[in-house]
């Protein structure tokens, strides 16, 4: 009936104490998925750690890195072309240059929330006289979804459905992020897709990391294994999460995304260009990309010009010295991406941090 | 059911005529019978003997029907459980419905009869009521408001800024369970997972509480918003801070799935039959011995403390040792759970 589990098991406790009293060199480690940043600052991990290791929230969210002009272009879609856009619910608030998608529900477009890109898919058969486009941002986790909503649109003969791609990868975050970071916390959901290949690559450059699952329990068993092989001088490539990643990963997803989309180049908000960092449709599915059926115009956005996210993204601030920081930017009135969604480090530092 | 009533409620059954009176003598009458409910304008009643207390609410849950409960139940519980905050007796219930053109008879007869069974548990009687019928949309299956009468027990003083430090918190139950119940039953989200509202009249098992340690200093039923918005309302009213252990906070493993799936926090879902209760620390164990004995109460639990650091704030202690806030209540769309 309860979740009491009153007492830690030894070997937690034990790995507390050692990432506690942890007086080696100094290690930074970059946690570079959004659900990671947050269950660390729900369960308070940053507290129990030595003053010699430092936790870096990296590029891992995906609302976070999508760049203001994904989201004029969502609004022009709604607002311009007339379309039904369906999105998740983290991307309503989100501001554009001139306006969220919320704003623009709130102005009569038709902006619906969906749970998955397969709901959006229902939706436009259902609705087969209305244009329907589903906002596909997300890193591989959610990138097969969004293929598989596209098969099925194909299958239903539902050719008012399309998609807007903003689809991310993760290799090519490691490689720009390398720099930041002694050790990278690699997010679990994305290689139980992908498996081990990407990140026994990034050992191979000299780069380490561990795979983390998303309990307290994981979290702290793998933070451990990273301080221990780090402060042993080790390079190292550890999977910490077994029970969900194996080292294939899942060859169905990987062929369906294979099958349907092709890697480009992708925007990263406060980043930058980054080559090869995204996902958009192949030609042969070029029917259901929004951005084709409606010839929208790469557009880049603007960025309110005090807003630190780029360098909160990449580690080179924290949330608390942008000047924004709970003044005029908080998660009920956002400036901001990483303080929109649910997992932006912003939002993790205002929700949870600060106790006395 | 009834030869009487056709199969589904029509605009007539709203207009006063023949068939209004139809509806209430086949439904309403047979079910809530009692002396004071009369063919008259308005109930003529005994003056209780003390202070009484009055509450109302609007019930607009959607689903009407949930595992675990329908919207009839709901709208007793809820207004028989916000006198029972107050640490009044709940003694006359009015009711007002407002149904939509097209509803079955047969779940019109089944809401109404699980209102007069949760009154009756209660001992709570139903002594007026109006019925008005909308076009079709211009509600959601039917709306209820009920209005409820109660007579203060003597000695007692609950409010919501009474919380000293040092104080105990408790809650009556596992959390989340009604908003739980609801979400699945929306079948939004495709997830299959067997969760039943809390959704109970409490006024038993906290008049025993009040009995035992009539010197509690807090009551809130978390309705709305969930346990973790009745706990900041309290702190801010009160002035204090609020220490939760986050291991001795009782949550059913399915609610704890489908939030960890979610991405939602079980203090934030509605409950309907869950109370917090605060009190002096040293009357903790007797309140928990005098609720335990009740089923709709059996989970009653220490699960944190009243502080006079972190003012207007909660903390929780989390699994791990560590502390963090329990973030404010936020501005997300939350769902019609009441």
């Amino acid at each position: 009936m309860t979740n009491h589990q009153h007492g830690l098991s030894d070997s937690l406790k034990k790995a507390i104490q050692y990432l506690k009293t942890y007086d080696g060199p100094p290690v930074r480690i970059m946690e570079v998925c959004g659900t990671h940043t947050h269950e660390i600052f729900r369960q308070g991990i940053r507290q129990i750690l030595s003053p010699k290791i430092t936790l870096i929230s990296g590029p891992g969210c995906p609302v976070c890195v999508t760049p203001g002009g994904y989201i004029d272009r969502a609004v022009a879609l709604a607002e311009d072309c007339g379309a039904t856009v369906c999105t998740f619910g983290d991307l309503m608030r989100v501001p554009g240059t001139d306006k969220s998608l919320s704003q623009a529900r709130a102005d009569g477009a038709d902006v619906r929330i969906v749970y998955a890109p397969e709901d959006a898919e229902k939706i436009a058969v259902e609705n087969p006289d209305r244009s329907v486009v589903f906002l596909a941002v997300g890193f591989e986790t959610t990138t097969p979804s969004a293929c598989l909503a596209v098969d099925h649109a194909i299958a239903d003969g539902a050719d008012n459905f399309s998609i807007l791609t903003a689809n991310k990868t993760m290799p090519a975050a490691y490689e720009a992020m390398k720099d930041s970071t002694d050790i990278f916390l690699y997010p679990g959901h994305v290689h139980a897709i992908t498996g081990m290949a990407d990140c026994r690559k990034m050992e191979k450059e000299g780069v380490s990391g561990v795979v983390a699952g998303f309990t307290a329990g994981e979290l702290i068993s793998a933070l451990t294994i990273a301080v221990k092989k780090f402060e042993a001088g080790e390079t190292f490539c550890v999977n910490a999460y077994p029970r969900v990643v194996t080292e294939t990963g899942s060859l169905e997803a990987q062929k369906l995304v294979k099958k349907v989309m092709e890697p480009c180049d992708a925007w990263w908000r406060g980043i930058g260009k980054i080559a090869n960092s995204g996902m958009k449709l192949r030609e042969t599915f070029s029917d259901y990309d929004a951005a084709v059926r409606f010839d929208l115009p790469e557009t880049i956005g603007k960025d309110n010009p005090g807003c630190r996210c780029g360098d909160v993204l990449q580690g080179n601030c924290r949330p608390v010295d942008c000047p924004l920081f709970g003044k005029v930017c908080t998660p009920e009135h956002p400036t901001g991406a990483c303080m929109v969604s649910s997992e932006g480090t912003c939002s993790a530092y205002y929700l949870y941090g600060g106790v006395k | 059911m009834t030869e009487k009533l056709p199969n589904q409620i029509t605009l007539a059954h709203g207009a006063g005529g023949k068939q209004t009176s139809a509806l209430i003598h086949e439904i309403f009458a047979k079910y809530f019978d009692n002396p004071f409910l009369t063919a008259d304008d308005a109930a003529v009643l005994p003056r209780p003997g003390r202070k009484i207390a009055m509450s109302t609410d609007g019930f607009v849950v959607s689903p009407a029907f949930f595992p675990g409960g329908n919207i009839g139940e709901l709208s007793i519980c809820g207004t028989v459980n916000d006198l029972t905050c107050m640490g009044a007796k709940p003694l006359y219930l009015t009711c007002a419905f407002i149904i939509e053109e097209g509803l079955e008879t047969a779940k019109l007869d089944q809401i109404a009869k699980a209102m007069a069974e949760t009154a009756q548990k209660v001992g709570v009687v139903l002594v007026a009521g109006d019925t008005k019928v909308v076009g079709k949309g211009q509600a959601d299956q039917v709306f209820i408001t009920t209005t409820g009468v109660g007579e203060l027990l003597s000695g007692v003083q609950l409010a919501g800024a009474e919380a000293k430090p040092g104080d105990a918190v408790l809650v009556t139950g596992d959390v989340g369970r009604h908003g739980c119940a609801v979400l699945l039953a929306r079948d939004t989200y495709g997830i299959d997972a067997h969760v039943t509202s809390d959704c109970a009249p409490l006024w038993h098992p906290v008049s025993a509480a009040l009995e035992a340690a009539p010197d509690i200093h807090v009551i809130r039923d978390a309705t709305r918003g969930g346990v973790g918005t009745v706990l900041y309302e309290i702190a801010h009213q009160s002035h204090v801070g609020i220490r939760l252990n986050a291991e001795d906070i009782p949550v059913d493993p399915a609610v704890a799935g489908v939030c960890g799936m979610l991405g939602l926090e079980p203090l934030y879902l509605a409950c309907e039959g869950r109370m917090v209760m605060i009190m002096p620390q040293e009357r903790a164990n007797r309140v928990i011995d005098a609720m335990s004995a009740y089923p709709d109460t059996q989970g009653v639990c220490q699960i944190g403390v009243i502080t006079e650091d972190n003012p207007e704030r909660v903390v929780m202690e989390t699994a791990i040792g560590a502390q963090t806030f329990l973030p404010e209540p936020g501005t997300e769309l939350l769902p019609r759970i009441c």
